[in-house]
């Protein structure tokens, strides 16, 4: 009896082996982020933008690659905001031959992710990853469409020494890759502008009470308080701020704020803040067809991200049309050589894989909304 | 600035206060660590927004303040009473007799459980606490003071009086103090050590509620995550008190977030959790009995 | 009072708690699983009593027992062994680079959860700052790797040996701290080199983490496919399995078992506590240390949030969940605590939920977990130790 099992089980495990998936003849787009979780609101966003986009090429016959024309097939990537995730997600379409990327959502998760994009040759574009880190390994297959925190702070700094002139900031973040690099950047740019910040602190993010150190900014009498991070502490700072310390200097953040609850929940205390953003997308020629495909396609407004994750997307796809190839290099070069006509205007990358210009613009709160500041 | 770093630490230190008493009071009975306890306070404010959500849509926010703040206090504590009870029952007393351990990764269950229960059905978004009463500030010794500031602090101590004359004058505070000092002979002499364990889960609780929805009406803002660090600061400051002792723990409360305060202010404001643990470790190494000297150290017991 | 008639109204409690957080539908669908849940376990709980289902409960039960027997008495069969381990070796030949590299992770967490075995499973010591030595480890070969350029081989020695100095570091002030004082104070260390990790900016470089950090060489070969890690992974899980497996046995691991089950007792028999604390820790930390530098190099990114808390409570879950002691009940913990929230992708949301449930069921119903430890058996059924209690029921 114990070696007919014996036998059973060798045969069985022989057996496992057999069988091996025929690839099909689609061109396959790996589309990555959030899909679900916390995050998941921005998931959807990158979703839906690359859904639009592949629909449309596809509905005009697919993509032509050297003489036939190619299907796309979206394989979808969730990371769950994990940087571990991101990378079993960066293997997994590399091993299932995908011919680009369309994520991570996540600088934590694009980086990671990326070395294996470069490593097995696969192009990258992030609709999302704003840290300046993701293009600074010199991988040349990475790309992103969205801004630099960098581009962010240099925007804030400008700002705050030509249009306001104020010479007292004090700079406070969350102690996170996007708060940090936020924060550390304008300061930069502050000091290249001869403004030397009189206060520089974290603060610890989930915390609550945060008058111990803004007590001790205030002794350095600011007349502008940089914040980088994103809105539950932001809203947290701008009102103990106001209604626990009688501070009246200037709020100033970046895009992580903007969210309806900042201005909701902080209330008075909000108004008059200043905001480092991308320009009101909706008002953007270029950008009518895709709101009104996307209200039709999917019944709702379009996210801040979603224009991104179809500009990306089309990007890639025009790219592997254009060269008639899927090979990385060749992609990349391709990406690299030309100013692009997108929904987001034109967009040109540099030799880094960054868009050239600066896409970032000042916001302020007034009257309980965000109003583009001309 | 010293001044109003105390105010600072004040308010907070109530909050401590308030969540210390509900780990000092169980510890004292059970000898256990409910884990779970900050969440109790989380699920404190959760349920302090739906009750103001239910108060606005009825207008009695803007007839009747008094009343809406009496609910809005009033429901969050019965219902954290209940939370605390249900916990007890389902966590907690099936393993009294089981190894030490055991409950105690019980309760990280539980902490967990909830924590993500509530990110489950409230979403893991931050929530806003309406704002309920708007009082004004004024200065005092170039602190600036606010009217809410003063309602939290007079509210805490208030419920301090309260729980020591529980303690000390009620039948069923005297039978707390029995079983806290051996359950075998309280059961002896006919105090119902159930029914006593099950009331200590409800008056921590209570407590905890009312530091849930004091948070939300002073900071605005409610996550699900809140409970867990809450919950360890209250813990630190239980120790620091001495754990099993209330007044111990009310003044660890205080204590504990007067030092968060001028660390951070003074020293450095990111590493202010570092130094609270810290604290926490120091304590529990060198004076683990705490300030006050708790019901028996830990060496007594295995 | 009958049991059923409890039923509707332990429904309605849970009814009533959830009321107020789930919206009323919700906490209807709850009331009613709640009272379903409470009603088979009454009936499962009266029919067992009854002697009905005792013929089939029986039978399950001794049919898992010599299941898993049989499993253990062929796992020291050669033949077997072999075989199982030809499995192991061809497995990710047919397995795609995902599934593979899911399986790298699982390897890296079967040797956490066996490490942190050591300390929580052999000498009973509740460690939640578990994750802490995963740190050191990953970060002494992030660090040693991006300033002085050191390869893979030597960090591993270097991460294993910072770890369980670390270890012994953290076991010195914590040596007359028992049960949950110990816990409490192992997760504020776990706490504090995660916070200092994020804002020991000039060393660690904060939240941005580490980036590039070298793959390992085997000669002239660069290890960077999943498949590369796979083959690592196994290789060190067969040595971690060895070395604990070994220790379990030792005299060592007896004077652990003496110290878990009675710290006094063991003293008083002659165990030298001061020597076997420090030892389980330094043990445990040294296997987190392993695993930290594997995790970096597969990675080649690692920042402070890749070791929060929740991490610690993972591990821990693996070990409490495959049952605490015994080397192939960790094992199996840390293989369905990996895969399985693979495969159950539409439950994310719902995981640390599951996870925190799990833990207090498996505390209320099966404190042993899923496999229990051999030398554990016998004694576990009589373990109930002197109580303060005698009141209520």
């Amino acid at each position: 009896m114990r070696d007919k099992l014996f036998t059973v089980l060798t045969i069985l495990a022989a057996a496992a082996f057999l069988g091996t998936a025929a690839h099909a003849a689609t061109l396959k787009l790996g589309v990555a982020g959030p899909l679900t979780g916390d995050q998941a609101a921005f998931g959807e966003m990158l979703k839906n933008g690359a859904t639009l986009a592949v629909e449309e090429w596809n509905a005009k016959g697919g993509v032509k690659v050297g003489k036939k024309k190619m299907k796309v097939d979206i394989l979808w990537g969730d990371d769950r905001h994990d940087p571990r995730e991101g990378v079993s997600i960066a293997h997994k379409f590399v091993n299932s031959g995908a011919a680009g990327i369309v994520g991570h959502f996540n600088s934590s998760v694009s980086i990671p992710a990326s070395t294996v994009y470069a490593e097995a040759g696969v192009v990258q574009i992030t609709p999302a990853s704003t840290n300046p880190k993701l293009t600074e390994q010199g991988f040349s297959t990475v790309f992103r469409v969205c801004g630099r925190d960098d581009q962010q702070g240099e925007v804030a700094a400008n700002y705050i020494v030509d249009k306001l002139k104020l010479k007292r900031i004090a700079i406070l973040h969350d102690k996170t890759t996007y708060g940090q690099g936020l924060a550390d950047e304008t300061k930069r740019f502050l000091e290249k502008r001869g403004v030397k910040p009189v206060f520089y602190s974290g603060v610890v993010q989930g915390d609550k009470d945060y008058t111990p150190v803004l007590t001790a900014a205030k002794q350095k009498n600011p007349e502008l308080v940089y914040f980088g991070g994103i809105h539950p502490e932001a809203i947290l700072l701008v009102k103990q701020m106001r209604e626990r310390l009688g501070m009246k200097a200037h709020f100033m953040s970046g895009d992580g704020i903007v969210t309806d609850e900042y201005y909701k929940i902080a209330g008075k205390s909000a108004e008059g803040t200043y905001i480092t953003f991308t320009p009101d997308q909706t008002k953007l020629a270029a950008a009518q067809n895709v709101i009104k495909n996307h209200r039709k396609r999917f019944g709702k407004e379009v996210g801040a991200y979603t224009i991104y994750s179809y500009v990306a997307t089309n990007m890639i796809l025009s790219a592997i049309q254009a060269t008639g190839s899927t090979n990385g290099s060749k992609l990349s070069a391709h990406l690299r050589s030309k100013p692009w006509n997108t929904s987001l205007g034109k967009l040109q990358f540099n030799k880094k894989g960054d868009v050239l210009e600066s896409p970032y613009v000042l916001w302020q709160v007034k009257g309980s909304k965000f109003v583009e500041i001309k | 600035m010293f001044a109003q770093q105390l105010v600072n630490g004040l308010v907070v230190g109530a909050v401590y206060a308030l969540i210390a008493l509900g780990y000092t009071l169980v510890y004292g009975i059970l000898q256990l660590i409910n884990f779970a306890h900050g969440e109790i306070y989380m699920i404190g404010a959760y349920v302090g927004i739906a009750v103001l959500a239910v108060l606005g849509t009825m207008g009695l926010t803007q007839t009747s303040l008094a009343l809406s703040i009496v609910l809005v206090f009033l429901i969050p504590m019965i219902y954290c009473a209940a939370y605390g009870i249900t916990l007890e029952r389902v966590a907690y007393r099936p393993l009294r007799n089981a190894p030490r351990l055991s409950p105690l990764i019980s309760a990280i269950g539980m902490s967990l459980f909830l924590q993500n229960y509530v990110q489950v059905v409230q979403g893991a978004r931050d929530k806003a606490f309406p704002n309920l009463l708007e009082l004004g500030s004024f200065q005092l010794f170039g602190a600036y003071v606010n009217g809410l500031q003063i309602f939290i602090l007079v509210l805490a101590l208030g419920l301090m009086a309260a729980l020591q004359l529980f303690i000390k004058k009620t039948k069923l505070g005297k039978a707390m103090r029995a079983t806290a000092q051996d359950r075998t002979m309280a059961s002896l002499v006919g105090v119902n050590v159930n029914r006593v364990i099950a009331v200590t889960f409800a008056i921590g609780s209570v407590l905890a509620a009312v530091a849930g929805v004091m948070v939300g009406m002073y900071y605005g803002i409610v996550n699900h995550h809140i409970g867990f660090v809450a919950g360890m600061k209250a813990f630190t400051a239980a120790v620091l008190g001495g754990i099993g002792n209330v007044t111990g723990a009310f003044l660890g409360g205080f204590l504990l977030a007067l030092l968060e305060s001028f660390w951070a202010g003074y020293v450095s404001a990111v590493y202010k959790d570092v130094f609270a643990f810290m604290v926490l470790v120091v304590v529990l190494i060198f004076r683990p009995e705490g300030i006050l000297g708790g019901s028996g150290g830990e060496a007594d017991r295995t | 009072m009958s049991t059923y008639a409890r039923v509707p109204l332990i429904g309605l409690w849970f009814a009533f708690l959830a009321l107020p957080l789930a919206g009323w539908k919700n906490s209807l669908w709850i009331g009613l699983g709640c009272a379903a849940v409470v009603f088979v376990v009454s009936a499962a709980r009266a029919s067992a009593q009854s002697g009905a289902l005792a013929g089939p409960a029986q039978r399950i039960k001794t049919g898992f027992a010599s299941a898993w027997g049989f499993i253990e008495e062929k796992s020291y069969d050669k033949r077997y062994l072999s075989l199982f381990l030809l499995l192991i070796i061809a497995l990710p030949w047919t397995l795609d680079r995902y599934s593979t590299d899911v399986l790298v992770i699982t390897g890296i967490y079967v040797m956490l959860a066996l490490g942190l075995n050591v300390v929580v499973g052999f000498a009973g010591l509740l460690d939640l700052g578990y994750v802490a030595f995963y740190a050191v480890g990953a970060y002494s070969y992030a660090l040693l790797n991006s300033w002085y350029g050191l390869s893979f081989w030597p960090a591993l020695g270097v991460g294993v040996a910072s770890s369980a100095l670390f270890g012994i570091i953290l076991g010195i002030p914590v040596l007359r701290l028992r049960g949950d004082y110990l816990a409490i104070v192992t997760l504020g260390f776990g706490e504090i080199i995660r916070l200092v990790l994020n804002n020991w900016d000039n060393v660690t470089q904060g939240p941005n983490g580490i980036l590039g950090i070298g793959r390992p060489y085997l000669g002239e070969m660069r290890l960077y496919k999943p498949m590369h890690f796979y083959y690592l992974v196994v290789v060190l899980c067969i040595v971690t399995i060895f070395i604990v497996n070994r220790l379990d046995k030792s005299r060592l691991g007896r004077a652990w078992a003496a110290m878990r089950e009675d710290e006094t007792v063991a003293e008083c028999m002659g165990v030298n506590i001061v020597y076997t604390k420090l030892s389980a820790f330094a043990f445990g930390a040294a296997w987190a240390g392993f695993g930290g530098v594997v995790f970096s190099a597969k990675q080649t990114f690692i920042s402070p949030e890749s070791f929060t808390f929740f991490e610690s409570v993972i591990i821990l879950c693996m070990v409490v969940l495959g049952g605490m002691a015994s080397i192939p009940g960790v094992m199996l913990g840390a293989f369905i605590l990996t895969v399985l929230p693979e495969v159950l992708r539409e439950l994310t949301l719902f995981r640390p939920m599951l996870l925190g449930g799990a833990m207090v069921l498996m505390m209320v119903l099966r404190p042993q977990g899923l496999l229990q430890a051999k030398g554990q058996r016998h004694h576990l059924e009589r373990d109930k130790p002197e109580s303060k209690t005698g009141a209520g029921r």
